[in-house]
C-alpha cells in the first residue's frame, strides 16, 4: 500500500459532542457499512459504553474514500472523552498523523476539548477544527468560532460545520483529512516497526494486538518480536477493522491493524511494546508510553467467596484491555479474599465494576475508593499509601501528605459564585478566573484530590444545571491534616471499613457510617456499641439495643416444613455472615455502607 | 415401628379471621360433601389397618361440619384404623357453634379431647382477631362441654393490637378460673398473605412492642405456672398427665399419617406435605390425582437439627443418650461446641443430664435454633 494514500486520524472531544456519531457517519458514507447495517454509536460496543454514552476503549476502523480519482485509505483511531481516559487518549494519538477537534455549536469549548485538544497538539498533530450539531434550533457559530481561536490558538474562522447527525457536509470533512492530514511519514525499506497501541482479549482467538506499522511492513506467516516482552511469535492472522474484523496478507508503512499470534497468555502483550522482525529486527523500539498512574484504589470482593478464581481470570482480562488498571490479591478479615484495585479515576473505577458484574456476571463488594497518600515517617522513609489499613501509627508519622490536583472548570460566568463556595468548602486554593466570553469563564482552583473524585463532578453538573464541565490534572502532594478513622463494633476493628480523610471531614463522616452501619446489624442478645474512633478517640458512637425476644410463641403441627424453610433461611442467611467478635454482620451491610460515598 | 398418629385437616370456617393463613375456605359449605369422598379416596391409599394411640381433627373448624357429616367423617376415619383403648382423640372446636348436637357426635365417637379457640375473654380483643364469639360464650361452651368431654383445652392469643398487659392479664385469670386441663398461648404473627400483615403495612395496625410481648409472654410462664398449669413447651401448658400426647409425636420425630389439605404426614424420613389450596387438592384428589403439594425426604444430619431444634422447644429438653438414639448422630459432634456458647449466655442449660432452654432462653428460642443450625 502507498503510504500516500494513506491517512490517520483521531477525533477528540468533550463527552457528548457527537464523536460517535460521526465516526457511523464515515462509515456508513464510504460504505464501510450499508445503512441496514447502521446503527447508532456502532463503534462503542462495549455495553457500558452504549449504557453511558461515552466512549471508554479506543477503537480503530479502516475506511475507503475516494478523492480526486484516488482511493484513500483512511484510518480512524477512536479515543474516549473521559477526563479519566487521558491516557489512552495519548494512546491512540501517538498512531496519528492528524486530530479532528469535535466542538458542540451550542456548548462550544468545555474542559475536555481543551484537554484533549492539547494532549493533540503535544503529539504534534495536524488538527482540523469541526463544529458540530448546527442543525441544533440554538446554536453559537461565531462565539465557537472565537473560543476556539482564543482558547485553543487554533484557527477558528477555518472550523468545518457540520452535523455528524442529520449528515450535513460530512463530505468537506473526509475532503479535509485528505488534504489537511500529512500521510505516515515511515521508511518502508526499514526493518519492521509497529507500536502496539491497545490489545484485547478474545476468549476463541487469543489475544488481539491492535498495530500501527511504523516502518517496514508486516506479513502474514512472518516471525515476529514484542521488542519489550521479549516473545517470538508467527503472525497467524493479519487485518483491518471494516469495522468487523477482515483478514488481509500484508501491513505496510502507516497502515493500522490488528494482528493475531495465538497469544494466550494475558501477560505477554505490553500496550506501548514494539513489533519486530525476528531474523531482521530493528535496532531501537519506538518511544512507546509512559505507565498511566492510578490515583484512586477500592478493594474489590467477591460476594461469593467461590468466585475468587473467577474474578482474578475476569481482572487478568480486563487488565489486557485497559493497561490502565492495576490489581492484586489482597485479605480482609470483613470481605475474605479479593483485590486492591487501582484505577485512573473514579468513572474508570465504576465502569470497570459494571463491566465485572455485567460482563463476568460477578457479584463485587467494593470498599470506599480512596486515593494515593504520601507519608514520610519519622524515620525519614517516604512510603506511598494506597490502603488505609497499610497507614502506620501516628506516632510514626511525620507528614501525611495528599495528592492535589489543578482543577480547571469551565461554567457559565452566572454559576461561579457556586462553584468558589463549592471548591472552598472543599480546602481548595483559589488560582485563576478568565472569561471566555461574555457569559462563559474558566476557573482554576488547586484541590485535594480525595476532594475532586468523591463527587464534584456530580456537584458541579447540578450547581450549573449540566453546563459546567470540568478538567484536572495531579500536580503535587502536600502534607495535610489526615488520619486515619476506623470504625469498632463491640470493640472490635471492622477492616474493610477504615478510610482516610481530612480531621475536618472525619466526624460526620464517621457519624455516617456509624448510623448506616447501625441499620444494618440486627439484634443480638448483648447490646453493640458501633464507634467510629481516630487512633483510641472516638468520635461518633451509636448503639444497638439488645434483642429481648425473639420466639415464635406458637405450636407447630405436623406442617414443619414452612418453619423448616425459615430455619434453612437463616442458616444460608448466617454463610452470609462474618463474625466479629461476637457480632455477626451480614455482608450486604459492607455492600450498603459503602455503597455510596457521598455524605448526606 | 407401624405408625401409631393420625391427623385429619378440616378446611371449613364460617369467616377467615384478619390473622389467619392456615389452609381453610370461609363461605364454603358446599365443598363438604366433596371434601369428605376426598378424604374417603385419601384413606384408601393407607395399607393394612393400623391403631391409632392419638388421633387429631384440626382446621379450619372441624366443628363446623353439620352433626351427621362429622358423624361420616369420623366414621371413615375408623373404618380404616383402630383406636387403642387408651388412645388421644382430640378435636378442635370454635366456642360459638358448638351445639349439643355436635357434642353428641363427638362423644358418641369416642372423642376425648376438645381444644377449643378461646383466643381471649376481652370482647374488644375478640373483635379486633375478627372472631364470631364473644368472651361470656367461652364459659358456656366449657359448662356444657365438660359434663361429657372433661379434658379441654384452651387457645389464647397475647400480642394482640390494642391489647395491654392487664388485659392479658385478666385473659390469663379468666382462663384459669374455668380450670381446663390444658392451656396454649400463641403469641399473635403476621404472617404474609393476611389482611393483618397488609394492615400493618399500610400503617393501619400496630404491631405489639418488643418489650410488652417478652413481658406478656413472661407474664403467662408465671402465672400458669402458679395455678398448676406446667409449661412442657414454648407454648404449651398442662395439668400433671394432661399434656398433649399428639403434638408430641410431632415434637420427638414420631411417625404420623396425615389427610386433608394442607395437612402433612411423616413416616420413613419422609415427609409429605398435601397441596395448600383446598379447591385445588380437592380437584386433584376427586380426579384420581396425588393430592400431594410437596415432599421432602430429610438427610440425617436436617432430620438430626430438626430434632433437636423441637426438642429443645419442650421444658425438658434433650437427652444426649436419647438423642442419639432417635437421629443416629451424636449430639457432641453435631452441636457441641455451640451448645457449650449458648450455655455460657445463658441460653441453654444442663439440668438432671438434660440439655433445656432457660427460662431467658425461651424469650430466645428462634434465636437459639438459628445458631443451632448452622
Amino acid at each position: 500500500m502507498d503510504a500516500s494514500l494513506i491517512r490517520n486520524f483521531s477525533i477528540v472531544a468533550h463527552i457528548d459532542h457527537g464523536k460517535s456519531t460521526l465516526a457511523d457517519r464515515f462509515l456508513l458514507m464510504t460504505g464501510a457499512i450499508t445503512a441496514r447495517e447502521f446503527k447508532e454509536q456502532i463503534l462503542d460496543d462495549l455495553d457500558v459504553e452504549r449504557e453511558r454514552g461515552i466512549t471508554v476503549k479506543a477503537r480503530t476502523v479502516a475506511i475507503h474514500y475516494k478523492h480526486e480519482g484516488k482511493t484513500y485509505e483512511l484510518n480512524l483511531i477512536d479515543t474516549p472523552g473521559h477526563v479519566d481516559f487521558h491516557y489512552e487518549v495519548s494512546r491512540s494519538l501517538a498512531a496519528c498523523e492528524g486530530a479532528l477537534l469535535l466542538v458542540d455549536a451550542f456548548q462550544g469549548v468545555q474542559a475536555q476539548t481543551v484537554a484533549n485538544a492539547y494532549a493533540a497538539i503535544e503529539c504534534d498533530l495536524e488538527i482540523i477544527p469541526v463544529i458540530n450539531k448546527i442543525d441544533l434550533p440554538v446554536t453559537r457559530v461565531e462565539e465557537v468560532m472565537d473560543e476556539i481561536e482564543t482558547v485553543l490558538g487554533l484557527d477558528g474562522l477555518s472550523s468545518l460545520q457540520i452535523s455528524a447527525k442529520n449528515g450535513i457536509n460530512i463530505e468537506a470533512v473526509l475532503k479535509a483529512i485528505v488534504e489537511q492530514v500529512p500521510p505516515p511519514a515511515g521508511d518502508p525499506d526499514k526493518p519492521l516497526r509497529a507500536l502496539v497501541f491497545d490489545s484485547k482479549y478474545d476468549g476463541y482467538r487469543g489475544v488481539v494486538t491492535y498495530l500501527r506499522v511504523m516502518d517496514g511492513s508486516i506479513k502474514k506467516g512472518q516471525r515476529i518480536t514484542y521488542m519489550k516482552g521479549g516473545t517470538a511469535h508467527e503472525v497467524l492472522e493479519l487485518g483491518q477493522f471494516r469495522p468487523a474484523m477482515t483478514p488481509c496478507n500484508e501491513l505496510s508503512t502507516g497502515q493500522v491493524g490488528y494482528m493475531l499470534c495465538g497469544i494466550k497468555d494475558l501477560g505477554m502483550v505490553h500496550v506501548g511494546d514494539t513489533v519486530t522482525d525476528r531474523s531482521v529486527p530493528a535496532t531501537t523500539a519506538l518511544p512507546g508510553y509512559q505507565q498511566p498512574q492510578q490515583m484512586v484504589f477500592c478493594g474489590m470482593y467477591p460476594i461469593d467467596a467461590t468466585d475468587f478464581e473467577h474474578l482474578r481470570d475476569e481482572l487478568q482480562k480486563m487488565g489486557l484491555n485497559d493497561a490502565s488498571f492495576s490489581f492484586q490479591p489482597e485479605t480482609s478479615d470483613a470481605l475474605g479474599f479479593g483485590f486492591r484495585c487501582g484505577f485512573l479515576g473514579m468513572l474508570h473505577m465504576e465502569i470497570i465494576q459494571q463491566r465485572l458484574e455485567k460482563e463476568a456476571a460477578v457479584d463485587l463488594i467494593q470498599t470506599a475508593p480512596n486515593v494515593t497518600y504520601e507519608l514520610l515517617t519519622r524515620s525519614g522513609e517516604t512510603i506511598l499509601i494506597d490502603n488505609p489499613e497499610d497507614v502506620p501509627d501516628s506516632g510514626q508519622i511525620e507528614e501525611f501528605r495528599e495528592p492535589i490536583a489543578r482543577v480547571t472548570f469551565i461554567v457559565p460566568s452566572d454559576r461561579i459564585g457556586v462553584i468558589l463556595q463549592m471548591c472552598e468548602d472543599r480546602r481548595g486554593i483559589y488560582k485563576a478566573t478568565e472569561y471566555l466570553g461574555p457569559k462563559r469563564a474558566q476557573i482554576t482552583y488547586e484541590l485535594p484530590l480525595a476532594e475532586v473524585i468523591y463527587d464534584m463532578h456530580d456537584r458541579l453538573k447540578s450547581a450549573t444545571q449540566g453546563y459546567g464541565t470540568m478538567d484536572y490534572e495531579i500536580i503535587c502532594y502536600r502534607n495535610s491534616d489526615l488520619v486515619k478513622m476506623d470504625i469498632l463494633v463491640k470493640g472490635v476493628r471492622v477492616d474493610a471499613l477504615s478510610t482516610i480523610s481530612h480531621r475536618s471531614t472525619s466526624e460526620k463522616r464517621g457519624r455516617t457510617l456509624v448510623k448506616r452501619l447501625k441499620n444494618e446489624i440486627s439484634k443480638h442478645q448483648f447490646e453493640i456499641a458501633i464507634q467510629a474512633a481516630i487512633g483510641s478517640r472516638v468520635i461518633a458512637r451509636e448503639t444497638i439495643s439488645a434483642l429481648r425476644k425473639n420466639v415464635t410463641a406458637k405450636c407447630y403441627g405436623g406442617d414443619i416444613t414452612r418453619k423448616r424453610k425459615l430455619w434453612a433461611k437463616q442458616r444460608e442467611g448466617k454463610k452470609r455472615m462474618k463474625q466479629f467478635g461476637q457480632v455477626e454482620i451480614p455482608q450486604k451491610a459492607f455492600l450498603s455502607v459503602l455503597e455510596s460515598s457521598s455524605e448526606e | 415401628m407401624p405408625t401409631r398418629s393420625a391427623y385429619i385437616h378440616v378446611p371449613f370456617c364460617v369467616h377467615r379471621c384478619g390473622y389467619c393463613d392456615f389452609t381453610l375456605v370461609a363461605g364454603r359449605d358446599e365443598l363438604m360433601g366433596d371434601f369428605l369422598k376426598a378424604i374417603e379416596i385419601e384413606l384408601s391409599h393407607v395399607e393394612g389397618r393400623p391403631v391409632l394411640d392419638t388421633l387429631f381433627f384440626g382446621g379450619g373448624t372441624p366443628t363446623q361440619l353439620p352433626p351427621d357429616l362429622l358423624r361420616q367423617l369420623i366414621e371413615l376415619i375408623r373404618s380404616k384404623f383402630d383406636l387403642a383403648s387408651d388412645a388421644e382423640f382430640s378435636v378442635e372446636g370454635n366456642p360459638a357453634d358448638l351445639s349439643d348436637a355436635t357434642l353428641d357426635v363427638l362423644v358418641e365417637a369416642g372423642v376425648n379431647r376438645l381444644s377449643l379457640g378461646a383466643q381471649s375473654f376481652d370482647d374488644a380483643t375478640l373483635k379486633m382477631l375478627e372472631r364470631d364469639h364473644r368472651g361470656s360464650d367461652i364459659a358456656d361452651c366449657l359448662a356444657r362441654a365438660r359434663e361429657r368431654i372433661p379434658n379441654i383445652s384452651l387457645d389464647l392469643i397475647f400480642a394482640v393490637p390494642g391489647q395491654s398487659l392487664e388485659l392479658w392479664r385478666s385473659t390469663l385469670d379468666e382462663a384459669i378460673q374455668l380450670e381446663p386441663t390444658h392451656l396454649s398461648t400463641y403469641g399473635l404473627t403476621f404472617e404474609k398473605g393476611t389482611a393483618f400483615w397488609t394492615r400493618r403495612e399500610h400503617g393501619d395496625l400496630t404491631q405489639a412492642d418488643e418489650e410488652l410481648e417478652r413481658d406478656m409472654y413472661g407474664l403467662a410462664m408465671d402465672v400458669l405456672d402458679e395455678a398448676g398449669l406446667a409449661q412442657y413447651e414454648i407454648s404449651s401448658f398442662a395439668r400433671p398427665g394432661f399434656r398433649s400426647r399428639h403434638n408430641q409425636v410431632y415434637w420427638n420425630g414420631g411417625d404420623f399419617f396425615g389427610f386433608g389439605p394442607g395437612a402433612a404426614s411423616y413416616q420413613h424420613g419422609r415427609r409429605i406435605l398435601n397441596h395448600r389450596s383446598v379447591t385445588t387438592w380437592l380437584k386433584r384428589v376427586l380426579a384420581g390425582e396425588s393430592g400431594v403439594g410437596e415432599t421432602e425426604e430429610l438427610s440425617p444430619e436436617d432430620r438430626a437439627r430438626e430434632l433437636l431444634v423441637l426438642g429443645l422447644r419442650q421444658t425438658d429438653g434433650i437427652e444426649a443418650c436419647e438423642f442419639e438414639r432417635r437421629s443416629g448422630i451424636e449430639l457432641q459432634t453435631l452441636v457441641g461446641e455451640s451448645i457449650e456458647r449458648l450455655v455460657k449466655q445463658n441460653l441453654l442449660e444442663h439440668a438432671n443430664n438434660r440439655i433445656r432452654l432457660t427460662r431467658e432462653g425461651r424469650f430466645l428460642a428462634d434465636s437459639v435454633a438459628g445458631e443451632l443450625l448452622v
